[in-house]
């Protein structure tokens, strides 16, 4: 069992009194699955995913990861935890605008410890791998397509060999041939790297070709496939 | 690509920005070097004059200030209580005199002038010792009124213990022929201003008459000062003696051990004469000279913070712009695990990119300016040294003037501060330099810090 969250619970203080975004979420995904998570705006699903992600600390409840329980880590060990086992994968891209491609995924793979003299030969790899051409790779994300910019991403996302791969409405912005395509290039590379995907869409097409689809609801779990 | 070089690339991420980012700081720099410059230059001339005065204590009788006044001269039963004063090292002597034409066969080498004539205009029969009361005389009919005589210049004798003392820059007599004399002796020698030599024909081994005894030239001697250089110079001793003075001083220059003592010296003094003399420290004086340049110092200390902390400002508004604009990009770093210190590094790496190259400007340019500054500094506050510069008898021609005391030698060169940039100063325009960066990059830091990566997933 790759995660397994249970009685997860995020509570929020808002200015008009507290949020409860996460209402004791249990679920569990195995190694190597691609899960997909839908619900309406609001529902939680970036919150589950920042929980995931250790981004943020839940309120109550626990998250396995490889059987180490990431709810309760210091801030220290979060940022550990993101750099080598978590890859993101963002609705904007969110890639550094100073950077090139090539420099973006480069980034990442500093943060996760390998020594710099290693770090381009397997930027280039990784962004041969997701179909990005050597010239496009010298290029600042302004320069790129989204759908470009976001394989820029899911390489960043693969560079450190995660655990789970947290994709947050990942094709949201894009069109939905293009939207397809980058759909196909992880669902590929879950097979092929054997990383465990959790991915948040509201394409319906998407989710059901998914090894399974949880729905979130007012920070719920109340449908399961698969 | 490491942390450092992505600050340093960052810097230039906006071009326009960051070079009007740097002019401000630029400026600032400048400005701070300047002022750093012109306080240490006035600084170091602070110390000269208080260095060059040494340790000494005036004392002049009560009512006498060189060839002025009215009064007693200090007694030798005084002048040996200043000797033995606790931590006084030394005591030069010195008695003055004017001799007339009854007094000597030379001719004085000071014209009598408008001055001159002034200083003598109340006086009558030169050999008539009777005084003013019988000034009206003979037959008693009050329309005939003596004939005065023609007023004359006067030659002033100095007897002293330390001929070295009449030197105009305080240190030794340079004398162009001859030897010095034995200022502890009575002898009848004399050493021979230069001007009142040439004008009476005198060399060393020349005899003149004074006071009705022949003395003898030991040397010549050159102050480059007019009225010093048109006087004679004798053993203390002999001028008591020749003027049936014994004992007699009009000013004693006391040097102290250390300058520390020099206050409780003064009020030592103070006590064991009373109101029979006027004490002054040569320190105290230095210190009224030098007002106007600390005044210039605190000037510029004040400049200095001042463009420190606008520098400082700069950076810090700078920075917390560009964290605020910047605050996805951190969220994002953070978010594929990045520590919030490296973070803080790269923005701070970008300060210290956009301080350094003002430094770099500020300090070129501010060693550059820094010599105009000094000097328009020094010039508009120098109104006060030239005020005091009169204060005193000390005109130098018509045959009279006090012992020229110390405090004319500093108004002489307290207009010229030389500006020197030492490696101080540019060690401690780097280090401001820095300091800038750093406190201007503490607030952007904090908000670095606050930045929560969850915002990353925010879809706004
Ligand atoms: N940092 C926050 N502070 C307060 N409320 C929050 C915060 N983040 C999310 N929420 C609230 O929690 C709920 C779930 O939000 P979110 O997880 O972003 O939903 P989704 O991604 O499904 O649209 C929403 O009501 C949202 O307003
Ligand atoms: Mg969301």
């Amino acid at each position: 069992m790759s995660l397994e969250v249970k009685d997860l619970t995020k509570t929020y203080n808002a200015s008009h009194g507290k949020v409860t975004a996460l209402d004791s979420v249990s679920f569990s995904v195995s190694t190597g699955e691609f899960a997909s998570i839908i619900g309406k705006s609001g529902s939680g699903k970036s919150t589950l995913l920042s929980l995931l992600g250790a981004l943020d600390t839940p309120t109550k409840g626990e998250i396995h990861v490889d059987d180490i329980n990431i709810a309760r880590l210091s801030p220290h060990k979060q940022t550990a935890y993101r750099a080598k086992k978590i890859g993101f994968v963002f609705q904007q891209y969110n890639l550094i605008p100073n950077l090139s491609a090539l420099e973006n995924v480069m980034l990442a793979l500093e943060f996760g410890g390998m020594r710099a003299s290693e770090r381009k030969e397997r930027a280039r790899e990784l962004l041969t791998a997701v179909g990005l051409e050597p010239d496009q790779q010298l290029r600042k994300p302004a320069k790129l397509s989204g759908g470009q910019q976001q394989r820029v991403s899911i390489a960043r996302a693969l560079a450190n060999k995660p655990a789970v791969i947290l994709a947050d409405e990942p094709t949201g912005n894009l069109d939905s041939e293009t939207g397809k395509k980058i759909f196909d290039l992880l669902h590929d590379l879950s097979r092929t790297e054997k990383t465990t995907i959790i991915a948040v869409t509201h394409d319906l097409d998407i989710a059901g070709k998914t090894d399974r689809t949880y729905m979130l609801k007012d920070g719920k779990i109340t449908t399961k496939r698969g | 690509m490491n942390v450092v070089s992505r600050g340093i690339r960052n810097a230039l991420r906006s071009p326009l920005r960051s070079g009007a980012i740097v002019i401000m700081l630029a400026i600032s720099i400048t400005l701070i070097v300047a002022m750093l410059v012109a306080r240490s230059s006035v600084n170091a001339k602070i110390e000269e004059v208080k260095g060059s005065t040494a340790n000494q204590i005036t004392i002049n009788p009560a009512g006498i200030r060189g060839g002025f006044g009215g009064g007693d001269p200090l007694t030798a039963e005084q002048v040996t209580t200043v000797t033995s004063t606790a931590h006084i090292g030394s005591v030069a002597s010195t008695l003055t005199d004017q001799a007339g034409t009854d007094d000597t066969n030379l001719t004085p080498s000071l014209e009598l002038g408008s001055f001159g004539q002034r200083m003598q205009r109340f006086e009558t029969s030169t050999g008539d010792s009777n005084g003013p009361t019988d000034v009206i005389q003979g037959d008693g009919s009050s329309d005939s009124a003596p004939a005065r005589p023609a007023r004359t210049p006067r030659t002033t004798i100095t007897g002293t213990t330390d001929a070295n003392s009449i030197a105009s820059d305080g240190s030794t007599l340079t004398l162009t022929s001859g030897a010095t004399v034995d200022s502890t002796s009575s002898d009848l020698v004399a050493l021979v201003g230069k001007t009142l030599a040439e004008k009476n024909s005198l060399s060393v081994g020349s005899t003149f008459t004074l006071y009705g005894k022949t003395f003898t030239v030991n040397g010549i001697y050159e102050t480059g000062n007019t009225f010093q250089d048109s006087g004679i110079v004798v053993p203390l001793a002999t001028l008591q003696t020749a003027t049936e003075q014994p004992g007699a001083v009009t000013s004693a220059v006391a040097t102290v051990d250390s300058s520390e003592n020099v206050t409780a010296t003064v009020s030592a003094l103070k006590t064991a004469l009373g109101d029979k003399a006027d004490i002054t420290s040569s320190a105290e004086q230095a210190e009224t000279s030098v007002a106007s340049l600390r005044s210039i110092s605190s000037l510029a200390t004040t400049g200095v913070v001042g463009a420190t902390i606008a520098g400082a400002v700069i950076v810090l508004l700078t920075m917390t712009m560009i964290v605020r604009e910047r605050r996805r990009e951190i969220g994002v770093i953070k978010a594929i695990g990045g520590t919030t210190s490296k973070v803080i590094t790269q923005f701070v790496t970008e300060a210290l990119t956009l301080t350094l190259v003002s430094g770099v400007i500020g300090i070129a340019l501010g060693i550059f300016v820094s010599g105009s500054i000094t000097d328009g500094l020094v010039t508009s506050a120098s109104a006060a040294p030239k005020t005091t510069q009169g204060q005193g008898p000390m005109a130098s021609a018509g045959g009279m003037r006090g012992t020229g005391g110390p405090t004319q030698r500093f108004n002489q060169g307290l207009q010229q501060v030389t500006s020197t940039v030492t490696p101080q100063i540019f060690m401690g325009a780097a280090g401001i330099t820095l300091l800038i960066a750093i406190l201007g990059s503490a607030l952007p830091a904090y908000l670095i810090a606050r930045v929560r990566p969850a915002e990353v997933l925010r879809t706004e």
